[in-house]
C-alpha cells in the first residue's frame, strides 16, 4: 500500500511539473508581451514593469524564469485578470467551489444511476430490458448537452415552470461565505430560513446536475453492463453456482464487487469529460463556477485568467483522478500489493 | 443401490445454424461410495457431461436426457428448481485452476463460511456468526490446513495453486456432499502437489464413504486412485469397467490405443521406435464423423461403423463399439 501511495504521489508531481511547464510556456505563445500575460498587469507604469520583470527574473535563464513563476505559483500568487484586475487567487477560490460542487453531486448521480442500471441491463442479457437500456443509453450519449440544456430550461423552467432556471440560489438568501460548497454553507449557516434556502440551493442544483450527470451515466450503464457480463462469464461465478448459492446472493456477494471494481477503474477517466460537460453546462444555467469563468476569459483574451484556470481545473481533475484510485486500491485486494513478474 | 444413474444424456450446443451434438448419447452410473474415473482427451466433453450433472451450464447449451435417477429418485419428473435444490445439497464440484474459481476480491474466510449449510447451524441468528467461523476452520483442518488463522484472512491470489485446491475442496466439504465431481483438480499442478491433493481425496472416500467422480485426461494416473474407470471419445460412451478391466483388457480399440499410448516402465520399447498412436486428431465440433466418431482414426473400422453401435455388456463391462476386441483376449 505504501508503495502505491508513493507512485501514485511521484505521477502527482511530474503531471504537475508538466502542467505548470506548459502553462508557463502558454505566456510566450500567446500574443503579447509575456510579461503581462504572465502578470496580466496591463496598466501597469514602466517602473512597475521593471520591479515585475526583476521578480519574476526575466534577465535570467529561461530555467530561472520557470522557477520564479513557480515560486510565485507556491505563494498563490497567479497574477491578475486582464479583464477585472482583481487577483486570479480570489476569483478562482470564489468560483471553483461552485464547479465541484456541481460536478462532484453530477457524478455521484451518474455513478449511483448509471452502475446499478447497467447491472440491471447484463444480468438480463439480450431480453427486452437488456436492449431496452441500451437504445436509451445510446440516445443519452448522443444528445448534445448545450441543446439538452436549452430544452431542459425550455421545458423545466419556462413551461412548466416546475424549477429555476439560472444561478445557485435565489437572491433572497444571504448565505455567509465559509467553504464556498453551497450547500454546506447554507448547513452551516445560523440564519432561521436555513431550510428554505437549502430546498432553493437543491431545486437550483437539480436540472443542471441532470444536464451533466446524462452523458457520463449513460457511459457508466455501458461500461457497468460489459463489466457485469464478463464477471458473470467467470469461473468463480460458475463455482459459486456449483457451490449452491442462489441468483441473487451470487450477485449481490460475488458480481456485484468485482464489476464495481472494473466499473470504478474507469471513472477517472469518464470525470475530465464530465467536467467539460459541466463547463458548457455551467455557461447555459450562469452556475457561478470556474468553468463559465473559464470560457468568458477566453472570450475576452484574458490569458493570465486562463492559465490560472488551466492549472486549478487540472489539478482538481488530476486529484479526483487520485482519489477515485485509492478507491479503486481499497475496493480490489489484487491493486494493493505491487505485482511480480507481471 | 445406485449413486446415479444417467442414461442417455446429450448435450448440445445452440448455433445460428444448426446445434451441434457436443455429447452424444452418454450413459453414467455409479454405486455409492466409489471412485470412478471419467477419461477422455480434452474435448472429448467429460467436464460438459459434469458441468450438465451440477447444473451449471449456460443458456446456450441445451440438455437432454433420458433417464436421471439420484438414489432412485427420478430427478426428472421434478421441476429444475427441485432437481437444482436436491442436487446442490448432496453433490459438490471442485474445478480445474482451483485460483480462478476462487472470488478475488474477497477472502478464503467469507467464501468458507457463506458455503457452511444453513442447516448444520443452531441458535440465534448472533450465534450462528461464531459458528460459521469454527465451521469454516474445522473444514480447513479436514482438508489439511494447520494455520487456518492466516488462511482465512487471505485473498485466493496470496495463496498456492494446491492450496487453493484444498480450500475448494473444504468449501465442497462444507454441505456434506455425498458425491464429488472432481473436474481435472490437479491440472497444471506439481507432481508433489497432484499426489496430496489425489490422496486427500482418496481418505474423504474412505472415511466419509464419499463417492468421486475423478475427471481427467491421464488414464495411467487414474488408474492409482479409482475403482471404475469411463471411457469417453468425443462426446460418444466408449468403454466403462472396474479400473482392472479398463487398464488391462480394454475391449474398446479407442482404450486399448489410450492404454499403449503411454509408456511403461516394464515394456520393452526397442531405441528411437514410435510410440503407439492413434492416426490423426481428435475431430472438431464442427466436422464431427457420423456413427461411432472414432471412425476416421479407429484401426478396426468397417463399413457397419458409419451407423452409432448399441452398447454391449460383459459382467458389468460396457463397450459400445461393433467389434469389441473381447476374443483377442483368451
Amino acid at each position: 500500500m505504501l508503495i502505491f501511495t508513493l507512485r501514485r504521489i511521484s505521477l502527482f508531481f511530474f503531471t504537475m511539473l508538466l502542467l505548470t511547464i506548459l502553462s508557463f510556456s502558454l505566456s510566450f505563445l500567446f500574443p503579447g508581451e509575456q510579461l503581462i500575460n504572465l502578470t496580466g498587469q496591463i496598466n501597469a507604469t514602466p517602473e512597475h514593469l521593471a520591479a515585475l520583470a526583476h521578480q519574476y527574473q526575466q534577465q535570467a535563464s529561461i530555467v530561472s524564469q520557470y522557477f520564479s513563476y513557480l515560486s510565485h505559483l507556491f505563494q498563490g500568487d497567479m497574477g491578475y485578470s486582464m479583464a477585472s484586475q482583481l487577483p486570479i487567487t480570489t476569483e478562482i477560490f470564489h468560483r471553483l467551489p461552485a464547479t465541484i460542487e456541481l460536478t462532484s453531486v453530477a457524478l455521484l448521480i451518474a455513478m449511483f444511476f448509471g452502475i446499478p442500471i447497467g447491472f440491471f441491463a447484463a444480468i438480463y442479457h439480450r431480453k427486452v430490458p437488456d436492449n431496452l437500456i441500451l437504445a436509451i443509453a445510446m440516445i443519452g450519449y448522443s444528445i448534445p448537452v448545450f441543446w439538452l440544456g436549452m430544452l431542459a430550461i425550455l421545458i423545466f423552467s419556462i413551461q412548466l415552470g416546475w424549477l429555476p432556471s439560472a444561478g445557485q440560489i435565489s437572491l433572497l438568501f444571504e448565505i455567509e461565505y465559509v467553504t464556498g460548497l453551497q450547500l454546506i454553507d447554507i448547513l452551516l449557516s445560523d440564519s432561521e430560513y436555513k431550510w428554505q434556502a437549502f430546498q432553493d440551493a437543491t431545486r437550483h442544483l437539480i436540472l443542471p446536475v441532470i444536464v451533466v450527470a446524462l452523458a457520463p451515466a449513460t457511459i457508466f450503464m455501458r461500461l457497468a453492463r460489459t463489466a457485469m457480463l464478463e464477471v458473470l462469464d467467470t469461473h468463480y461465478i460458475t463455482a459459486a453456482q456449483a457451490k449452491g448459492l442462489t441468483f441473487a446472493q451470487i450477485i449481490y456477494r460475488h458480481a456485484m464487487r468485482n464489476a464495481v471494481i472494473k466499473v470504478i477503474r474507469d471513472v477517472g477517466l469518464q470525470f475530465a469529460n464530465l467536467v467539460t460537460i459541466a463547463m458548457i453546462t455551467e455557461m447555459i444555467f450562469s452556475w457561478p463556477g470556474i468553468g463559465s469563468w473559464l470560457i468568458e476569459s477566453i472570450y475576452q483574451r484574458d490569458y493570465t485568467a486562463i492559465q490560472g484556470g488551466l492549472i486549478v481545473l487540472s489539478t482538481f481533475i488530476f486529484i479526483v483522478h487520485i482519489i477515485i484510485d485509492f478507491v479503486y486500491a481499497a475496493l480490489n485486494p489484487l491493486a494493493r500489493e505491487p505485482n511480480h513478474g507481471t | 443401490m445406485n449413486l446415479i444413474d444417467i442414461r442417455n444424456l446429450s448435450i448440445e450446443l445452440k448455433t445460428a445454424t444448426k446445434p451441434i451434438l457436443a455429447v452424444d448419447h452418454v450413459n453414467l452410473k455409479m454405486r455409492e461410495g466409489e471412485v470412478r474415473g471419467l477419461v477422455g482427451e480434452s474435448g472429448s466433453g467429460k467436464s460438459l457431461l459434469a458441468q450438465a450433472i451440477i447444473g451449471v451450464l449456460d443458456e446456450k447449451w441445451q440438455v437432454h436426457v433420458d433417464r436421471f435417477h439420484w438414489r432412485g429418485q427420478d430427478l426428472m419428473r421434478l421441476s429444475p428448481e427441485e432437481r437444482k435444490a436436491v442436487i446442490t445439497k448432496d453433490v459438490a464440484m471442485i474445478f480445474q485452476e482451483p485460483m480462478a474459481c476462487l472470488d478475488p476480491t474477497a477472502t478464503i474466510g467469507e467464501q468458507l463460511e457463506e458455503a457452511v449449510d444453513v442447516a448444520q447451524l443452531s441458535g440465534f441468528f448472533w450465534q450462528k456468526r461464531q459458528q460459521r467461523k469454527l465451521a469454516a476452520m474445522n473444514l480447513l483442518h479436514k482438508v489439511g490446513i494447520k494455520k487456518h488463522q492466516a488462511c482465512v484472512k487471505s485473498f485466493p491470489h496470496q495463496l498456492t495453486d494446491a492450496l487453493c485446491q484444498r480450500v475448494m475442496i473444504a468449501m465442497a466439504l462444507a454441505r456434506r456432499p455425498i458425491l464429488l465431481i472432481a473436474d481435472e483438480p490437479t491440472a497444471a499442478m506439481e507432481s508433489t502437489n497432484q499426489g496430496q491433493i489425489f490422496r486427500l481425496l482418496a481418505s474423504l472416500n474412505q472415511l466419509k464413504n464419499m463417492s468421486i467422480l475423478l475427471i481427467s485426461h491421464d488414464l495411467e494416473n487414474v488408474t492409482h486412485w479409482t475403482n471404475t474407470i469411463t471411457v469417453m471419445y468425443s462426446g460418444q460412451f466408449v468403454e466403462a469397467g472396474t479400473t482392472e478391466q479398463i487398464f488391462n483388457q480394454p475391449y474398446h480399440p479407442y482404450t486399448r490405443a489410450l492404454v499403449d499410448s503411454s509408456p511403461k516402465a516394464s515394456s520393452m520399447i526397442p531405441n528411437k521406435s514410435r510410440l503407439m498412436t492413434l492416426p490423426g486428431s481428435i475431430p472438431i465440433l464442427q466436422h464431427l464423423p457420423i456413427g461411432c466418431r472414432l471412425g476416421p482414426r479407429c484401426p478396426r473400422a468397417q463399413q457397419k461403423c458409419v451407423h452409432a453401435p448399441k452398447i454391449k455388456s460383459y459382467h458389468d463391462h460396457q463397450v459400445s463399439c461393433h467389434f469389441p476386441l473381447k476374443d483377442s483376449y483368451s
